[in-house]
């Protein structure tokens, strides 16, 4: 359940920086900064770590069956205290003096936080960043659950059925297979999409483009694939429009190794749509990002953009995704999990990389 | 769209905007994330799927979103809510500025704002307003029992019928099962706690599932969360959950978070909460809970 390669990097961390405690704070949405130290899938609002220089470790939860789970599998001092301001106040008490620095104190409700505290979080994000090898093991399996997941996808998707039963599908079959979470989004229909959200009653019918990011959790860590299918057919456009994306990404996986800066990951993927005569749709008003870090969260940074400056390093697992909207067929989607070797990037899954259809 | 007709969220528009008159402010500030979305839904039925958003509740006008998402999703926002104007926010406070330059406000009001997420309540600090917290705005009605109840009755019915099945599966394929289930009936959210009785109800691990285990669940239906706890083969009695035992969990469901632990003595007229109780099985426990109402007589089961 503890990190060890990890909290050796903390400890050196709060050496360097001159900090007496480290604290790691997560609540029910951004687990993350928690997970990072101590991996365990907590059910309440909130929970806390926080460690001293000399290692010793302090747990606060906020929901009596964590504190029962955590205080069996870690040595410890793990507390429940459901006001957990006031448990925060307790455990500050624990560190007289100390000069204390939190990763996540940004997401802490305000009235958490001792004004004396200094944040952690970019810090912490920057170790976050380069994966140990048994995180990236574990990434591997969960890229390889989305390879299945996108199969069952695939197999499972019919005209007339509604995106939330495939939906249904996909996240009963994900978690059957050990999944803790899957972070899903979907879009169908033509060129009147222009993204993906999560699943409507809409049913599919020929001709649709059907967009998914498949994003099963494996121990805690994120892997992500994104794909498009044409149920039927796919039309010259939605074959043309592919075509710009699946070039684009593998730009982006030929380009990426370290010692490049992500901006440039970022520039390579728009240089493709740019060529083609459709860089206005690699901007903010049609697209989110060309891709982004993975992990403990599903959306870590860096973010892939012209704008973000952000050296590539070995270790880091991210997603290159394309996604955008195109005039030729409305939103497309497509990616693969990424890892950054010493020389290039290796992609921890397998599924083939084209445009799917499927014969209706 | 909503299975609550707009007219219900008009009356409860007007019940913040009588509050936001008492405390004389022009607006109010909603805020909602993935896991905060109870107040915002309550008053136009948004419920995000990933990032931060601010709800702004003039007194006067129809209210106003303040997005993190995508413009390109602006489009299904309107769809699934009575919200028209949705406008982006990458950065909260600049935006709030400017709608509150636009609209002449020089003081708001903010529900929980020392419950904001640390970055954007020093953000908002920052701004030149006024700001008048808000606490404790009732978000229930009629309506939000009566989707509490639909979505803990299915909670229920689906649950209790699987639960002879579970026995030699893995806990892995019981989630699975349970997630097929309830988001084919409409669940936007389930998280499955199991545990065969040697502890508490635990995310699955691959073990086993043998006679008498327990299944927790917290389900969200159309934005609405609902907490049961069901042993497999062990009579349970519902009073046990209104009894006032000390040993009991307590969880309030009436306030942002989906489910926050709290005492029963924090309960009032009107909350929405769980209770969760375990009993021994021989050498094992078994976990039994569902969502409650405290009602005009009491608490009661909804």
């Amino acid at each position: 359940m503890i990190n060890t390669q990890r909290r050796e990097q903390f400890l050196d961390l709060m050496a360097k920086s001159g900090w007496d405690v480290l604290m790691l704070y997560g609540h029910g949405w951004r687990k993350d900064f928690f997970r990072s130290l101590v991996n365990f899938n907590f059910f309440g609002s909130h929970a806390a770590v926080a460690f001293s220089r000399s290692g010793e470790l302090s747990i606060l939860v906020s929901h009596p069956w964590d504190q029962e789970v955590i205080a069996r599998s870690v040595d410890a001092k793990v507390q429940c205290v459901p006001d957990f301001e006031s448990g925060l106040r307790g455990l500050a008490s624990e560190f007289k003096n100390a000069k204390t620095a939190i990763a996540g104190m940004e997401l802490m409700e305000a009235r958490f936080v001792d004004p004396q505290a200094l944040s952690a979080t970019a810090a912490v994000e920057a170790l976050r960043r380069i994966k140990t090898a048994e995180e990236i093991e574990i990434l591997r399996q969960a890229s390889l659950l989305a390879d299945i997941g996108y199969q069952h996808f695939i197999d499972t998707i019919e005209v007339g059925m509604a995106e939330y039963e495939l939906v249904a599908e996909v996240e009963g079959f994900l978690k059957e297979r050990g999944a803790e979470d899957n972070f899903m989004l979907i879009g169908s229909g033509g060129t009147e999409v222009f993204g993906m959200r999560p699943p409507t009653n809409r049913r599919f019918q020929i001709g649709d483009n059907v967009t998914t990011e498949l994003s099963p959790q494996v121990n805690g860590y994120y892997a992500q694939i994104c794909r498009t299918l044409v149920l039927g057919e796919p039309s010259e456009d939605q074959r043309k429009s592919f075509s710009i994306f699946r070039e684009a990404q593998q730009a982006a996986e030929d380009f990426l190794k370290p010692g490049v800066n992500i901006r440039d990951v970022a520039r390579v993927q728009n240089d493709v749509f740019r060529r083609e005569g459709y860089g206005e749709y690699t901007g903010s008003k049609y697209t989110r990002v060309r891709g982004h870090n993975l992990g403990l969260y599903p959306d870590e940074n860096p973010y892939v953009l012209e704008d973000v400056d952000c050296p590539v390093v070995r270790g880091m697992v991210l997603i290159a995704h394309p996604n955008t909207y195109l005039p030729l067929s409305g939103y497309m989607v497509f990616g693969d999990t990424l890892a950054v070797t010493d020389n290039g990037c290796v992609r921890l899954g397998r599924t083939e990389k084209k445009l799917f259809s499927k014969e209706v | 769209m909503s299975e609550i007709p707009p007219e219900v969220f008009e009356q409860r528009l007007a019940g913040i905007r009588r509050i936001m008159a008492a405390k004389n402010v022009p607006a109010a500030v909603v805020y909602s994330e993935l896991w905060r979305s109870n107040p915002a839904r309550f008053f136009s039925n948004y419920m995000p799927y990933f990032n931060r958003a601010l709800l702004i509740i003039p007194a006067d006008l129809p209210v106003t979103l303040l997005c993190g998402l995508s413009p390109r999703v602006y489009g299904w926002i309107r769809s699934v809510t009575t919200i028209e104007d949705v406008r982006p926010a990458a950065n909260f406070a600049q935006p709030l500025l400017d709608l509150a330059a636009e609209s002449g406000w020089a003081r708001i009001g903010i529900l929980d704002f020392p419950q904001f997420p640390f970055d954007l309540n020093r953000a908002i600090k920052a701004v030149n307003l006024e700001i008048v917290n808000i606490a404790d705005v009732p978000l229930c009605d009629d309506n939000e029992l009566a989707m509490r109840r639909k979505a803990v009755a299915m909670a229920r019915e689906v649950l209790e019928a699987e639960l002879n099945a579970g026995v030699g599966r893995t806990d892995y394929e019981v989630v699975g099962r349970l997630e097929r289930l309830f988001r084919r009936a409409g669940v936007e959210d389930l998280i499955t706690l199991l545990t065969n009785g040697s502890s508490a109800p635990a995310p699955a691990t691959g073990a086993r599932l043998e006679p008498n285990y327990s299944v927790s669940l917290a389900l969200e239906y159309r934005g609405h969360w609902v907490r049961i706890s069901r042993p497999h083969d062990f009579a349970c009695a519902p009073e046990w959950l209104i009894q006032d035992d000390p040993s009991a969990y307590v969880e309030n469901l009436g306030r942002s978070y989906p489910y926050e632990c709290v005492s029963r003595s924090s309960l009032r007229s009107g909350s929405i909460f769980a209770v969760h109780v375990s009993r021994p099985a021989g050498a094992k426990q078994i976990f039994y809970g569902d969502t409650c109402w405290y009602g005009a007589s009491g608490p009661e089961i909804l």
